[in-house]
């Protein structure tokens, strides 16, 4: 087994690194900070310019294979992922931003995936009834709307209430008020900043683990071994619960671990529409102002999240299925 | 419930009263009264069940016989009230007098496994994947004796896994089914059903998935069981054999209806229904040499979507009438026989001396050109040298390594002459379906020699060589659905091979018409899609298809195992007759050694890819001399209550081991009923050498049987010998 | 499961009694599509957007780029239905141009991604062994890639190289990239399981040469899943420019799309409404009709559909996610 985890790890190691090679031939040809330095007031002579750049790593005289060079050299030897064009270092902002996203995704991951669950199982137990219809069709409804516009759907939505009450409930924007009290003022606060990206998130998330749970349940309740349950005297509630529903979960698990880096593109939306300051709009920003060490510092990650994703699959596979289980 | 007193006044009082439910025997602890079943679908209301009764008596059984869609596995489901709440069902279906139809499902689970428990066809799928077996027996015990202490729960699954003949059982409980072999889970099945000492044991096909030997394993421990509880049986299964040496009494059941029922003496040896009389003279025996024709039943089972207006075996009767055809018949009780009841109107007239060959025109025994010609002088169309095929070994479901090699075939040789059919008999995985594959695949880099037609695999490089064989050979698959494109017509299924071969198209529309003759279908059904037909006609497309060649040879995949047994025959009497007609010579494989000893001419016994027995078929199965070939054919069931109660049977221990554990010297010896009976001293030699093929009896008739087996004459271990008084 | 005469399969007999040729099975594929309401229902829907698309410009005599210095940001009146935009633009004249972008990218994407999921799915099932292992490989390095950061990097580069395409192209590009993986390997374990069928191992031992085999009994058997993803890939492609575009990352002002149309409203909704919910309706019927035909054609193409006819075989396939 841990040998096993340790070959795919291997396998995935290349990957990343392969991913996040070519990402850096993509962004060190496409980005090009040099020429928003142009708009600066002042103006910067163009040596002025090659000169700061050159100091922070960026060198546009270099070829892209020179540059690649020197900044997998920094990555590798002193884990040091360069510098943006205004200064900044990656490595210092990176945790920032891991922990801001994390925090704001957290919540919403679990929500989805119980509220999912349970709506699956729910919607199977009552198969073409109103409750069915209603939940199944509003997961199909999901699928044909783009994830920002629903967000910003739920934005549009908050603020009416906020309108309509005449003050000031949610927080559509942002992280926290700066300068708040500390204590309970400041939990009022988290919360209501937290409240309508973790609503939006969930609502428009769980549509995907309801279809799945819903079907893979549905594939189960007339198994065999349910049949096999009754006939012991279990009821047939009995038997789906102790038997159908624990077997249908193996596959919902598998796209558990899925879904990690599914719900990290979903995050960009989430954090752009609701400037939220993680890991997404960082990306989205630093594209912006033609920033190819962070823009290939994110692409790493994303390929990290994704090979966490997909080890954790497997892990998760064997903990549920025995018939995959190696000693 | 029917309270329908208006009946016909031939019946007598007792029957009268049976049928509005107030008369059971006293000491019945099922009676079924009136039973029916509908079912909504999109094609209207199906009639899946329609009247039938019966009692149970106390540590009795009786065998439910019937083909698929007969409303038998319906039956007992509605028994243990297991249907789906659409279903609709009347009747009454009591348990030692109280009525069980119309309990709520909590109300029926205090009876569900404790006084009535069932074991299901499918031991593959009918144990949840992800708890160990221990798990589930306990679950059994826990649902109806919730006080018990889990010290003793735990002993009972022990108890009861040994019970059922589970070897070291303290370790096994903590196994998971996927671990076990489907007979092993069969036993684990039952050992849940008779957890808690039902009264009532309800089996539905138990054994229909399973290999014979395993089959035999599953039989003697239902019967263990039945002892060890002395719980009544219900035995469903389409295999007229199996029920015969066990049941009782027998229920024939036809489009959702009992035809006939009596004691399994009247039913076997006094059949008064003509379907129970098709369906007696359909099945080939494996202990007779019968050289006549099957009995073929036409046509299918009429659809339950639609009201019956007459007896509902009339379309497929020979000898139907009008009079058949108005009003359906009731069971009525025959003439001469306590307690053996028909419905036909014709059941007087059908005694005993009938000939159910000449009832069923059944078709002349065929005889080939070849017949008179003796074995050795005829063309060889295949032969085989030293074939073998090996796969390296891999473990895990998603981490594989190489753990070893298997030698699913290993070192093969045998030749087939014209006109003539092998058929190669084994468990599953003895390697006999990957024989076929070789003999098909037909490469020069394969290991040994296959020679078709004179041509040899190891010239056959180019593909015009590779071509000119194919011409010689073809193949039937064993699953006729899977084996036509789902999206071609049949004319386009027919006409592929042919248009291969670049015949014109006027040519091959006139063959296909030929074909379609030549099989028994209608031409004019060539553009219908394969899923129109049913399974036996299915069957018949795959046949013309691989004779539209004209091929020399034909190879056969279990050809009729996917198939009901009445049309098993219709399919067995047209291989015969092609055979014969077309001069065609088979490879056939087959676990059913009775349409074996049917068509065959020389059958080859295959244990862990190598032959152990081989030779003229009535040879063999008269005189076996391999103890596997033995042990092989006294666990096939003949459908003969006498001889199935008084025959000595051979029931082998455990699987068909892993050909990784194959041992250095005789293969069988680990499950060899001669070598456990043996001194020491003679063990070592099956220990270490490999027997060879010996031709048996005197020289002049050399190569008619051959085995490998250094004491075919041994004494057999007397643990493996069971006999049923 | 019984043996019930199909009214449809007996219709055909009728007419093909005298006839030798084979019922062609598009026809009993469209016949099915059709008689599935809700699928004709988004067949209709699509094909009026698309013709919209290409002759709602007819509609008013104002085009994209014109400014009406006289409207400007007014609600739909009769002058221009839709209304203006706070520039003064006639927004069925963007409109208009957005649908046919969209579809454009939808179309193409859908087109193109399953064409390449398609070939190189098979060539994985065909070719096997190590060839299959290295462009496994491949295929799930680009799975792992986010695709999103990629787009944003090509359609946000200040460079000269990629910039000389429009957005639009440069988006069709990208989304083609990240866009036919999942498909490649539905193609592929698919063809295997194909392949292991006893029709193509009779047709194998029949001596029908391989590329008739994939021909006759691979391609007609992936078909139907190709077309379906077809479908899927259009709606796919159509959310996908309208998501990236909604945050400014896909296409860009001065081109239109749908997204771009959508996104640039968002400041305005409560001044300016019909400039968000206009597009955005229309975008809902693009999507929503695709996913109404795709789900009919499901139905039309699974052989165990109870369309059918006497069906009683047991291979009903799990329908295809």
């Amino acid at each position: 087994m841990l040998k096993y985890l340790l070959k795919r790890s291997g396998i995935y190691l290349v990957m990343i690194f392969l991913t996040t090679s070519a990402g850096y031939f993509l962004a060190v040809s496409s980005l090009k900070p040099a020429l928003l330095e142009q708009e600066k007031i002042p103006r910067p002579s163009p040596e002025q310019v090659t000169n700061s750049f050159r100091l922070l790593g960026l060198d546009p005289t270099k070829n892209p294979w020179e540059r690649y060079v020197d900044w997998l050299g920094g990555v590798i030897t002193r884990w040091d992922w360069g510098r943006s064009p205004n200064g900044a270092y990656v490595n210092a902002e990176f945790t920032d931003r891991v922990m801001v996203s994390t925090r704001l995704f957290i919540a919403s991951i679990i929500l989805t995936l119980v509220i999912g669950v349970a709506l699956g199982v729910y919607s199977a137990a009552r198969q073409y009834k109103f409750q069915d219809r209603a939940i199944t069709s509003y997961s199909y409804l999901v699928h044909i709307l783009p994830a920002p516009i629903a967000y910003f759907l739920v934005q549009l939505g908050a603020i009416n209430i906020n309108e309509a009450l005449g003050q000031r409930i949610f927080f559509v924007t942002g992280i926290s008020t700066p300068g708040i009290d500390p204590g309970w003022p400041a939990f009022v606060d988290l919360v209501a900043h937290y409240a309508v990206p973790t609503f939006a998130m969930t609502v428009f998330g769980w549509a995907g683990y309801q279809i799945a749970q819903r079907q893979y349940l549905l594939d189960n309740v007339n198994a065999d071994f349910v049949r096999t349950a009754r006939a012991k005297g279990l009821t047939r509630n009995q038997a789906i619960t102790r038997h159908a529903l624990r077997v249908s979960f193996i596959p919902v698990a598998q796209s558990i671990a899925f879904t990690i880096p599914a719900i990290f593109t979903g995050g960009f939306f989430a954090e752009a529409i609701f400037a939220w300051p993680g890991v997404g709009l960082w990306s989205i920003q630093s594209i912006g102002m033609q920033d190819v060490n962070v823009a290939t510092a994110m692409l790493a990650y994303g390929s990290v999240i994704f090979a966490v994703g997909a080890i954790l699959a497997d892990f998760a596979t064997t903990i549920v299925d025995p018939r995959v289980r190696v000693q | 419930m029917s309270t329908n007193i208006e009946q016909p006044t031939s019946q007598t009082p007792a029957e009268r009263l049976r049928d509005v439910g107030l008369y059971a025997p006293g000491d019945a602890v099922l009676s079924v009264r009136d039973l029916n079943v509908r079912f909504n679908s999109e094609n209207g209301v199906v009639h899946a069940v329609r009247g039938v009764d019966f009692d149970l008596m106390a540590g009795k059984t009786l065998g439910i016989v019937g083909e698929s869609g007969s409303g038998k596995s319906v039956t007992s489901m509605a028994i243990m009230g297991l249907l789906p709440t659409t279903a609709e069902i009347t009747g009454s279906v009591r348990f030692k007098g109280k009525e069980l139809l119309g309990l709520s499902d909590k109300a029926m689970c205090r009876h569900r496994g404790s006084d009535i428990a069932m074991v299901f066809q499918d031991p593959l799928s009918s144990l949840t994947p992800v708890y160990t077996v221990g798990h589930q027996i306990i679950e059994a015990l826990t649902v109806h004796n919730p006080a018990m202490s889990k010290q003793a729960k735990e002993s009972r699954a022990v108890e009861l896994l040994r019970m059922v003949g589970i070897p070291s059982p303290k370790d096994r409980i903590k196994a998971f089914p996927h671990e076990f072999s489907g007979g092993m889970r069969q036993r684990v099945m039952i050992a849940i059903a008779i957890a808690n000492d039902p009264r009532v044991l309800i089996a539905d096909e138990p054994t229909t998935a399973l290999d014979v030997t395993i089959q035999a394993q599953v039989l003697e421990v239902l019967h263990t069981a039945q002892e060890e509880t002395g719980a009544a049986v219900v035995m469903i299964t389409h295999d007229l054999g199996v029920v015969a040496g066990m049941a009782d009494d027998i229920m024939v059941m036809y489009a959702g209806k009992p035809v006939e029922t009596g004691t399994v003496e009247d039913i076997y040896y006094a059949p008064r229904m003509p379907y129970t009389m098709g369906l007696l003279g359909a099945v080939p025996r494996v202990d007779a040499s019968q050289k006549n024709s099957l009995v073929p039943i036409e046509g299918t089972p009429p659809n339950l979507a639609l009201p019956v207006t007459g007896c509902s075996f009339a379309p497929r009767c020979p000898l139907a009438s009008d009079a058949c055809l108005a009003g359906e018949p009731e069971l009525w009780a025959v003439s001469g026989s306590e307690g053996h009841q028909a419905a036909c109107i014709k059941a007087d007239s059908l005694a005993t001396d009938v000939d159910v060959h000449r009832i069923f025109h059944a078709p002349p025994v065929p005889v080939s050109k070849f017949d008179g010609v003796p074995r050795q002088e005829r063309n060889t169309v295949l032969e085989l040298r030293d074939v073998k095929k090996h796969f390296p070994l891999l473990k895990g479901a998603l981490f594989k390594r190489r753990i070893g090699t298997v030698k699913a075939v290993d070192g093969l040789s045998f030749d087939i002459r014209e006109g003539e059919c092998l058929s190669i008999v084994g468990e599953s995985g003895c390697g006999k379906t990957t024989t076929l594959l070789e003999i098909m695949e037909f490469h020069p880099a394969q290991q040994g020699e296959v020679v078709i037609g004179g041509v040899s695999n190891k010239v056959a490089t180019d593909a015009k060589t590779k071509q000119a064989m194919r011409k010689e050979m073809q193949m039937v698959f064993q699953d006729p659905t899977g084996a036509l494109d789902p999206r071609f017509t049949v004319y386009e299924v027919l006409a592929e091979p042919l248009e291969n071969l670049g015949m014109p198209r006027a040519a091959i529309k006139k063959r296909i018409m030929e074909l379609m003759k030549l099989v028994g279908l209608q031409a004019d059904h060539v553009n219908r899609f394969p899923n129109q037909f049913s399974g036996g006609q299915r069957q018949r497309i795959g046949i013309a298809r691989a004779l539209a060649v004209n091929p020399k040879l034909v190879v056969l995949d279990e050809p009729v195992s996917a198939l009901d047994v009445s049309v098993q025959a219709g399919v067995i009497n047209l291989l015969d007759q092609l055979r014969a007609e077309l001069g065609l010579s088979y490879l056939m494989v087959a676990h059913d050694l009775s349409v074996v000893r049917h068509i065959s001419d020389r059958v080859a016994v295959m244990y862990l890819g190598k032959i152990v027995e081989t030779g003229d078929v009535d040879r063999v199965f008269d005189n076996p001399r391999h103890p596997y070939t033995r042990a092989l054919l006294s666990a096939i069931p003949v459908p003969d209550p006498e001889v199935e109660r008084t025959r000595e049977r051979i029931i082998l221990q455990g699987d068909l081991p892993t050909p990784l554990d194959a041992p250095k010297g005789c293969n069988f010896a680990t499950r060899c009923p001669v070598f456990a009976a043996l001194p020491e001293a003679k063990k070592e030699k099956c220990l270490t050498f490999e027997p060879p093929l010996t031709p048996e009896g005197n020289a002049s008739e050399g190569d008619d049987q051959e085995f490998a087996c250094f004491f075919p004459d041994g004494e057999l271990d007397a643990d493996m010998l069971v006999v049923h008084a | 499961m019984t043996n019930i005469i199909d009214p449809i399969a007996e219709l055909d007999e009728a007419r093909v009694e005298n006839q030798d040729v084979v019922i062609a099975k598009s026809r009993i594929i469209f016949r099915r599509f059709m008689r599935n309401r809700t699928a004709v229902a988004g067949l209709f829907i699509f094909l009026a957007l698309f013709l919209f698309s290409w002759v709602g410009g007819f509609l008013t005599p104002w085009d994209k780029e014109t400014i009406d210095p006289f409207n400007i940001g007014m609600g739909p009146s009769p002058e221009h239905f839709l209304g203006t935009s706070q520039a003064g633009i006639d927004l069925l004249a963007m409109v208009v141009e957005g649908t046919r972008i969209s579809i454009l990218i939808g179309v193409i994407v859908g087109g193109l991604s399953v064409l390449i999921s398609a070939i190189y799915g098979c060539s994985m099932a065909f070719f096997g062994g190590k060839v299959d292992s290295v462009m496994l490989f491949i295929l799930e390095a680009l799975i792992m890639m986010p695709a999103i950061l990629v787009v944003a990097v090509a359609t946000g580069s200040g460079g000269d190289g990629l910039r000389a395409l429009p957005s639009w192209l440069l988006l069709i590009v990208v989304l083609l990239v990240f866009s036919w993986m999942g498909t490649a390997r539905l193609v592929r374990s698919l063809s295997m399981s194909l392949m292991q069928r006893d029709y193509v191992k009779a047709a194998k031992y029949m001596g029908i040469p391989s590329m008739k085999i994939v021909r006759r009994h691979l391609v007609p058997n992936i078909g139907s899943l190709l077309v379906l993803d077809f479908t899927r890939g259009v709606t796919g492609a159509v959310l996908a420019e309208v998501a990236f575009s909604f945050i400014g990352i896909g296409i860009k002002a001065p081109d239109i799309s749908l997204g771009v149309l959508i996104g640039q409203s968002t400041g305005q909704v409560s001044s300016f409404p019909w400039m968000f919910w206009v597009p955005l309706t229309v975008m809902f019927l693009l999507t929503g009709s695709l996913a109404m035909m795709n789900d009919g054609l499901r139905d039309a193409f699974d052989p165990s559909s109870s369309s059918i006819g006497s069906a009683k075989s047991k291979t009903a396939k799990k329908k295809t996610r």
